[in-house]
């Protein structure tokens, strides 16, 4: 199995009111390519932390972070901002478009960083939001869009520049069971069909079932791995 | 398509977006404005003349002097002519009507006013009645008026005891060559009014409101302020003479220092919307700080993101300022119509109003850079954690 994600004895502390509070505490975990990946924990466990230096949005304080090969912490600001835009895909909770744009013009934006043409993006973007079943909403704005919608919207956003990992935080916090639940289909059928390795926070065990591996962190530290497969193969 | 968002995020809020170009193009049209004032009044007095003397009571402009001080003045040395010059402040039909008529010695009157050509009419028109008068380009333009015709004008300070009204005829019609002379007052004979005094027929005050005592050319001016003033220095009534530069100079001082105040006030708009500017930008970056989370997330970089504000606010302001400055240059025409009768010289320049559009492009810049710096330094992280 390739490897997608190393996380080699990784610490993160924040500074908050002249104490130091250690958010991830020499962290160890490696993660299979093409894997949907749910990561739970309880609130201030370091979920958000670890997502975003997996994304490259932040810097740990010590150790290596390797995704796709590259040793982020290698890279530059600037070198890091290009580096997300063709390796990584983000899915936030709530709030992911851009309230002026219309659906299309989310989707395009980070294509705006690719060397394509106008039409070249167009069709690309379209083709996105094809795959998450809303090309006959591509020109709505995003408050003309349900919840359930907007996610779709943000996650065709995601898988735009067709990069090989995506990371959602939360992506469901604000739905409803079944709105919750087309929207983890969704994502289990891109990996299942394009490939992608998901790395997937949430709080909520049904969702975690969507995964293949449920990694679960407890203060900064790596508790238990579980596998889906495995437990759906015994079964 | 970062230029489609910039545009988006201006018309997010139309009102505040109009609000803003309204109030940078309102700055500009009033430096423009202000700045024409200013030059305007600077080129009254460096136009105006040094060799003609104005003469005239040391009280005060609205105390006459007794006709019998011409003599003594005309013998002063370097005096060519002197020219009795009275206020008239009559009514035309509604005192909101207001214009400066004053009765001259029009031969002489003429003679020492070569700025002054009469475009209709001649001198001699003018001679040819006691009750004829002229009257400038822009008083015509305002009344209709032409020559022939009719001006009925109620006395104020010099009333007729017949209780009618006294009536003048337009002889001609001046245009002036020189931005210290307006073009919206009537003159009419002296004699006329001094008649009517003397024969009973008007009541009002007897006397002369200015000696305009021209001089030689070469002539001394201060040696014979001096001299005149001087003469009457015992009495019975004490003069004070100035150029009519000076006149206008002091006329301009007495509105307080003028150059220095429009300056305070052009500064003064500038630096208020410089603040407005500043704070509708920074508003509009707070609450886009979630969207600027979202583009770095996406790998837009820093640069291009406090560009993309940057560039908000130096369009704002550069479009208040194109329309500011094309609004005064519009209505260039039409303030000087306007302006001209209190300030002569009153013109709005284009490269005044580049300078402005210039100054607002600046200003944009300014009240950009600071949030858009801001936002550059901003961690994605935190622009994330922000609530939208
Ligand atoms: N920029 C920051 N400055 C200071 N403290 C921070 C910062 N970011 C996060 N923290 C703290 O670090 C801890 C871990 O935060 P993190 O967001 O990773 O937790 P989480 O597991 O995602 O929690 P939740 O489930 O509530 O989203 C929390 O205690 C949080 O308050
Ligand atoms: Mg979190």
């Amino acid at each position: 199995m390739v490897t997608a994600i190393e996380i080699r004895s990784v610490t993160k502390t924040y500074q908050r009111g002249g104490e130091s509070l250690r958010v991830l505490d020499e962290l160890e975990l490696t993660m299979d390519a093409s894997t949907f990946y749910a990561l739970m924990g309880p609130s201030g466990s370091g979920k958000t932390t670890l997502l975003n230096l997996v994304g490259g949005l932040d810097h740990a304080d010590s150790g290596r972070v390797v995704v796709g090969g590259t040793d982020l912490g290698s890279l530059s600001g600037g070198e890091l901002a290009q580096w997300r835009a063709e390796n990584v895909g983000f899915v936030f909770q709530g709030f992911n478009l851009l309230p002026v744009l219309t659906a299309r013009e989310n989707v395009e934006l980070p294509l705006l960083l690719a060397p394509l043409s106008k039409s070249q993006r167009r069709a690309q973007a379209e083709r996105a939001l094809e795959l998450v079943g809303l090309k006959d909403r591509m020109g709505h704005k995003p408050r003309e869009l349900s919840g359930g919608q907007e996610q779709r919207v943000a996650i065709a956003r995601a898988i735009a520049t067709d990069p090989k990992v995506i990371l959602a935080d939360e992506p469901t916090g604000d739905l409803d069971r079944t709105t919750a639940d087309s929207v983890l289909d969704l994502l289990q059928r891109l990996n299942r069909e394009l490939k992608k390795t998901i790395l997937m926070v949430t709080h909520d065990p049904q969702a975690a079932g969507f995964a293949d591996k449920v990694v679960h962190l407890d203060k900064g530290r790596l508790g238990r791995i579980d596998d889906n497969r495995a437990a759906a193969g015994r079964a | 398509m970062p230029w489609k968002l910039l545009w988006r995020n201006v018309l997010r809020h139309p009102i505040r977006a109009i609000l803003t170009v309204g109030s940078v193009a309102t700055a500009v049209f009033l430096l423009c404005i202000l700045d024409a004032s200013y030059r305007g009044l600077d080129a009254a007095v460096a136009d105006a003349s040094k060799t003609r003397l104005w003469v005239q009571s040391a009280v005060s402009l609205f105390v006459d002097l007794p006709e019998g001080y011409q003599p003594k003045i005309e013998a002063v040395p370097g005096v060519k002519d002197v020219v009795r010059f009275q206020w008239f402040g009559g009514i035309y039909q509604d005192p909101s009507n207001f214009f400066a008529q004053f009765g001259v010695d029009a031969a002489k009157w003429s003679a020492n006013y070569p700025e002054i050509e009469l475009v209709e009419g001649k001198l001699a028109d003018w001679e040819a009645a006691r009750t004829n008068c002229i009257i400038g380009r822009d008083l015509a333009d305002r009344f209709g008026w032409r020559v022939g015709d009719h001006v009925p004008l109620i006395g104020a300070i010099f009333p007729r005891t017949d209780g009618g009204v006294w009536d003048f005829t337009i002889a001609g019609i001046y245009e002036s060559r020189s931005v210290n002379i307006d073009q919206g007052t009537l003159y009419f004979h002296y004699e006329y009014l001094r008649e009517g005094l003397e024969q009973g027929a008007v009541q009002g005050p007897r006397g002369v409101g200015v000696f305009l005592t021209c001089l030689h050319p070469g002539a001394d001016a201060s040696a014979a302020i001096a001299a005149i003033e001087q003469t009457y220095e015992n009495g019975p009534q004490r003069v004070r003479a100035t150029t009519e530069a000076e006149f206008q100079r002091q006329f301009i001082t007495m509105l307080g220092s003028v150059p220095t105040l429009l300056a305070g006030i052009g500064s003064g708009v500038l630096f208020a919307i410089f603040f407005a500017v500043l704070n509708t930008v920074l508003m509009a970056a707070r609450e886009r700080t979630r969207d600027v989370g979202i583009l770095k997330a996406l790998g837009f970089t820093d640069g291009s993101i406090a560009g993309l504000l940057l560039s908000e606010a130096m369009l704002l302001c550069t479009a208040g300022g194109a329309v500011g400055a094309a609004l005064a240059l519009l209505s260039n025409r039409a303030l000087w119509s306007f302006m001209s009768a209190f300030i002569p010289g009153f013109s709005i320049h284009t490269n005044v109003a580049m300078s402005g559009l210039a100054l607002s492009v600046v200003i944009g810049a300014l009240a950009g850079a600071l949030p858009a710096l801001r936002m550059r330094r901003l961690a994605p992280v935190t622009a994330l954690r922000s609530e939208a």
